[in-house]
């Protein structure tokens, strides 16, 4: 898998993966949007256009930049039921959102819809408009 | 196009690099017998799904290997999964909320609520030796010139534009 990262401004940063986003490299993804966190950016945008398979470990990985996006670290199940306790205690902020899908291919949509995903971001048919949307 | 019925196997290291491997040999086979590419992209990502937890759970990250081999009959294909991990019965896993925002729903967990919502039938049983037997098996659809008009099991939204082939 490829990871390409872009800045379009200052606060924005646009992660494209291309290849096949799976269990053994969806760690490098949670990398990529921590490092764009850590270089000033507050929301950022997934290009999904160029995966040809995303298993549920992309979920993972969309999910672990969408907290890390709110300054909270990711906790896994093995890390424990209180830490999983512990993030069932901090309420959902209504906020604006911060991590925004572009383009994901049939086969990734369908993941996003099944895993109940899809609901809780916005998913833009391509880079552009989820530029737009995310520069709003 | 007719699949021949003769089983395939597939032997890995319990290794996350070798996931892409087991893809391409559920491709593979899945293509021979002419399944359009929604059942087919299914199929995969049960196999990919149930492989990779016996790795990253059954294994613990650690060594050892997993046996995978498949039987097509007719339209239906009978995949085997065999380790030598702990026993650990995917169908014990309760099915998750999906309805939770985001803030409140664990990391992960969804792999194998996708495989079983993938696929027609999962089994498992514990090997007389020690180890797991998941057993799925799927009816794959086959790949017509028009789309068919007949009952879709998903939604309109998610129907898939003509002419799009799973990737490598």
């Amino acid at each position: 898998m490829e990871i390409t990262t872009d800045r379009p401004s200052a606060d924005l940063a646009v992660i494209a993966l291309a290849g096949e986003l799976d269990g053994s490299n969806f760690e490098r993804v949670i990398d990529a949007g921590r490092a764009a966190l850590a270089e000033g950016a507050t929301r950022v945008i997934l290009d999904l256009s160029g995966l040809t398979y995303m298993g549920s470990s992309g979920l993972v990985a969309i999910h672990s930049i969408a907290l890390l996006t709110h300054g909270r670290e990711p906790v896994s199940p093995e890390d424990g039921w209180q830490a999983i306790h512990d993030i069932g205690s901090e309420a959902a902020d209504g906020g604006d959102p911060t991590v925004y899908l572009a383009a994901p291919g049939p086969s990734v949509a369908r993941v996003l819809e099944r895993s109940g995903m899809a609901g809780l971001f916005p998913v833009h048919p391509d880079r552009d408009a989820a530029i737009a949307a995310a520069s709003a | 196009m007719g699949g021949h019925a003769d089983p395939a196997s597939l032997t890995i290291e319990a290794d996350g690099q070798r996931l892409a491997d087991v893809r391409a040999f559920i491709r593979a086979l899945a293509a021979a017998t002419g399944a359009d590419e929604e059942s087919t992209a299914d199929l995969v990502q049960a196999v990919d799904e149930l492989v990779c937890n016996v790795i990253e759970h059954g294994y613990r990250g650690g060594p050892g290997t997993i046996e995978v081999d498949a039987q097509v009959t007719g339209e239906t294909i009978v995949v085997r999964i065999r380790d030598r991990a702990p026993a650990f019965d995917p169908r014990s896993v309760p099915p998750p909320d999906l309805d939770l925002p985001l803030e409140r729903r664990p990391l992960g967990g969804m792999g194998i609520h996708l495989a079983r919502t993938l696929t027609d039938r999962l089994d498992h049983r514990i090997l007389p030796g020690g180890g797991n037997e998941v057993t799925l098996s799927k009816r794959l659809r086959p790949r017509t010139a028009r789309e068919s008009n007949d009952g879709d099991h998903d939604r309109p939204a998610e129907r898939r534009p003509r002419g799009h082939r799973p990737g490598r």
